[in-house]
């Protein structure tokens, strides 16, 4: 990465008549590694590297990014974005939340370097999965691991005076197994993320996991019963909880949601000006507090400084049930009269940056998982999902469960096949009545933009109980 | 360019050279523009220049590859790229690329569309053409997307090629209030057939008939698919008919070739013809583009191949190389014979849905899946639209919904957007028995 020419864009771009400039480089060394039944499919490395310039001037906004690394490229790119953005028209001037400007060089450390795990090596530990899973005493025929290690430089400058460098090493890791029993089959898909190094698989437990979800599943189609339709009481693992809290308070809390930038695409938001909810509306109980912190150690979705150069920080999402504190980049922040909280992320050079969540979880309470259970008579534990949804408002979701039990006085009993949950944002967090002190991330790629930005993000919580729910 | 294409056979030479058992390179040149708008204004402007050349190989077995943007250093990634084949682990299913000399037409790409002129004159269109189907408070969102590829492709095995790709789409969304919007597209590969004003109309209108939802009930219904929600499920199942999905049993088609999966007048086709916006003249093993059937008069005709899986099924490729994972470009969906207004007079009580977002599996094998229509959604009743519905949930199996196609019209729409990764060319369907949930 030549910083000199990222330097030469901006100073370029600065050159004309702009309000306000942005560069921002980002090299990746990449590596896709695809093993199908154990044989190795297909190993690709890459080196992708380029740059963006950004540009505000008359109220619009350009932007213009290539892979060619010279200075009249820059020069070129710089010139584009600024005629892009003269050429907005807009009625509405567009505005940067002020900010002070930020010097860093932030890197994520690795206990063992993915640049020295050699691909014998990478190949031979996704193998011994492959083989552990194969193994395991269930018919699973259908096994597919893909991993995606990458190693992320990015160098940020701005005409404010930032300028932010960055070094962040990603591990990735997809599962997908098919298990059969008879002439059944059930599925089931994991993802593992994690900011560092190869120690991600020492942390992981892939192998355990796997086979874990291959017996759930076997259980599943051995002894699973369908769900009496019907109120009753939902015990929600982890997993259900932290996609709940991303999909239902995560993603309506994201400004540019909010004030419509995204409504043809990922859609806008149950939450807005002049409407039922809206910052201070209650929209669970008490116990439901959900943060986002772009700084939880190692995560997925870890960050210090966001794309836009402002310093990461803690945003309380929903606060003890009610509407707290939206997503913003600079250019949200700006129009509801605000500072942004450092919520702007791009996946590559050549995608601007938007608002995005980054570790989106509920934060625990005092009870344990016996004391949870002990006064449910009679109920359901939703350990794991499979299929789910929402709507694009953000308010009409459902989660059909994966690893799922009947609760009888307060004992797990016999696995439940695909119960489902489908209610309402305010249904689903107005009905928690206890939680957990644990707390355990699961790795996601959150979809957002168009182009489509999968972003690498933690989603979690701890396990929560909900009284009075209707399940089918 | 023939530049280009020398240097992206001499990186095939080089890998044959370092003693690779087979090589394909592919270099491409693509300049693209993006507008973004919301709330009736633009809201960004983009333009990417891409250089890329991805490089395969392959050594007793072991597929390796890379991709390089940088042309100073590729003879030196090819070198890395052999060392790592040596390293690499055999793949036993793998089963080569195509051999041979194949000629190709010349590209209809359209030029024009790789330095795209005022390009929010398109977007103005179609806000205008919304707004006049919207008397008051129209909130209008989208993206115009226009895209110019140079591709040159040279396999060690014979095929060598260039192709021009051109594309232009615009995706708008239409507000009439809060809860009620309309969606419309237009995609073309070319400047010529490009409609933005029918793509605004089409939001429009939409919009404003769906004024007032109110919340829709659950229980099984006829349901007619506009072509835009046709679409995006569409893609879906032609997605699965690639081998490669077959194979990891994330498709509803494992084990049904010769079956009989949809009513005898539904023909499913892939064909990445020239009006396409994935138009190309060859797939990435530099195998000829050709029209082909997935479900023929209602049997499941074939899977979607390259080379390699062709071979693991004892068949010939389908021209969709993906060099690991063969995939659709075009999909379209044979007309019926019936026009839009018939169409909506056969059903005495039912569900008109135009668009959906988040489908969802619990089981590809089994085809269990739900899915969120999204804009405008409305009763039917003796073949009038009676109500707007909002906050339903098509919870149902795609299988058992491709065999519940009653009947499809004459008019197809070409349709691709942000939800839809495959661009197809669709009718309006009307499908028996749409199981319809709701939130409790």
């Amino acid at each position: 990465m030549d910083r000199d020419v990222v330097e030469h864009a901006l100073e370029h771009a600065m050159g004309y008549d702009v309000e306000y400039a942005e560069a921002r480089a980002h090299s990746a060394v990449s590596e896709q590694i695809i093993l199908r039944n154990g044989a190795l499919e297909a190993y690709g490395q890459s080196v992708d590297s380029g740059f963006n310039i950004r540009v505000l001037a008359e109220g619009g906004l350009g932007f213009s990014s290539t892979n060619r690394w010279t200075m009249e490229e820059a020069e070129a790119v710089a010139e584009t974005a600024y005629r892009l953005a003269r050429a907005s028209g807009r009625r509405t001037k567009l505005e940067f939340s002020e900010m002070e400007s930020n010097e860093a060089d932030w890197r994520v450390g690795e206990k063992a370097k993915i640049r020295d795990v050699t691909p014998e090596s990478k190949i031979a530990l996704l193998g011994g999965i492959d083989k552990e899973v194969a193994s395991c005493g269930v018919d699973v025929p259908s096994r597919m691991i893909q991993c995606f290690p990458a190693q992320i430089e990015k160098y940020f400058v701005n005409s404010e005076g930032s300028r932010i460098a960055s070094y962040l090493p990603r591990l990735a890791c997809f599962i997908l197994i098919t298990v059969k029993e008879g002439a059944k089959t059930e599925q089931a898909g994991r993802q593992f993320g994690y900011s560092g190094g190869w120690e991600a698989f020492d942390l992981w437990n892939v192998p355990e996991e796997l086979v874990h979800e291959s017996q759930v599943l076997q259980r599943l189609m051995r002894k699973g019963k369908p769900l009496k339709p019907g109120k009753t009481t939902l015990v929600c693992g982890t997993e259900v909880v932290g996609i709940a809290a991303h999909e239902s308070c995560g993603h309506p809390m994201e400004a540019d949601r909010i004030l419509g930038r995204e409504m043809a695409q990922a859609g806008r938001s149950f939450i807005y000006q002049g409407g039922l909810y809206w910052l201070g509306s209650r929209i669970g109980s008490d116990l439901v507090t959900i943060v986002d912190d772009p700084r939880v150690e190692n995560s997925y979705g870890f960050y210090e400084y966001d794309d836009e150069g402002v310093k990461a920080r803690p945003r309380y999402l929903y606060k003890e049930g009610v509407i707290n504190e939206f997503f913003h980049n600079r250019e949200t922040a700006a129009m509801m009269g605000i500072d942004s909280n450092g919520s702007a992320r791009a996946t590559n050079y050549d995608r601007e940056a938007i608002v995005r969540m980054a570790n989106t979880y509920l934060l625990p309470g005092d009870m344990t998982e016996e004391e949870l259970l002990e006064d449910v008579k009679e109920g359901l534990y939703m350990r794991s999902f499979t299929e789910w949804n929402i709507d694009d408002r953000r308010f009409n979701q459902r989660y059909v469960g994966r690893e799922s039990y009947l609760i009888e006085d307060g004992e797990l009993g016999s696995p439940v096949s695909k119960p489902t949950i489908e209610l309402t944002t305010k249904s689903f967090w107005s009905a928690v009545d206890g939680v957990t002190k644990d707390l355990r991330f699961d790795a996601a790629t959150c979809g957002k933009s168009d182009p489509m930005q999968g972003i690498p993000v933690y989603t979690g919580g701890p396990i929560i109980r909900l009284r009075e729910v209707y399940m089918k | 360019m023939t530049d280009l294409m020398d240097r992206t056979e001499n990186l095939v030479k080089k890998a044959k050279a370092l003693g690779a058992d087979e090589a394909i390179a592919k270099t491409s040149f693509s300049r693209r523009t993006q507008v973004r708008f919301s709330n009736n204004e633009v809201d960004i402007t983009k333009v990417w220049n891409d250089y890329l050349t991805e490089v395969t190989l392959t050594w007793q077995k072991r597929v390796v590859a890379t991709e390089i943007r940088n042309f100073a250093e590729a003879e030196k990634r090819v070198e890395d790229l052999f060392g790592l084949a040596k390293v690499s682990q055999p793949n036993p299913f793998y089963g080569g690329v195509a051999s041979g000399s194949f000629s190709y037409p010349e590209s209809g790409a359209d030029k024009r569309l790789a330095y795209l002129e005022e390009p929010t004159a398109y977007v103005e269109a179609a806000m205008e053409a919304a707004g006049e189907e919207v008397p008051r408070d129209l909130n209008a969102g989208g993206a115009l997307f226009a895209n110019y590829e140079d591709v040159y492709l040279v396999s060690s095995e014979g095929p060598m090629g260039r192709d021009a790709r051109s594309a232009i789409e615009l995706s708008i969304r239409a507000f009439s209030e809060k809860e009620a919007s309309g969606h419309g597209v237009s995609c073309s590969s070319t400047l010529d057939e490009f409609d933005p004003v029918m793509a605004g109309r089409k939001a429009g209108e939409i919009a404003w008939l769906a004024r007032s939802p109110v919340a829709g009930e659950e229980g099984s219904y006829e349901v007619v698919f506009d072509p835009l929600i046709a679409g995006s499920l569409l893609g879906r199942i032609a997605q699965m008919a690639s081998a490669f999905f077959v194979m990891i049993r994330f498709s509803v088609f494992v084990d049904k070739l010769g079956q009989m999966v949809a009513p005898e007048y539904v023909t499913l086709l892939d064909n990445a013809a020239p009006y396409s916006v994935e138009n190309r003249l060859f797939d990435d093993e530099g195998v000829p583009i050709s029209e082909k059937a997935i479900i023929n008069c209602g049997v499941l005709k074939t899977y979607l191949h390259n080379t390699s899986t062709a071979k693991q099924f004892n068949t010939e490729t389908t021209g969709n190389a993906g060099l690991v994972v063969p995939q659709p470009w075009n999909i379209e969906m044979e007309p019926g014979s019936m026009g839009r207004e018939e169409m909506f007079a056969e059903v005495n009580k039912g569900l008109y849905l135009t668009n959906t977002w988040y489908t969802r599996f619990q089981n590809f094998v089994t085809g269990d899946f739900s899915t969120i229509p999204r804009d405008g959604a409305f009763v039917l009743e003796d073949g009038e639209i009676v109500g707007s519905i909002k906050d339903i949930r098509i919870s149902d199996n795609v299988l058992r919904m491709l065999k519940g196609i009653k009947s499809l019209t004459e008019e197809r729409q070409r349709i691709h957007w942000w939800e839809s990764q495959f661009p197809t060319l669709s009718p309006y369907m009307l499908v028996e028995d749409v199981r319809i949930t709701r939130p409790r």
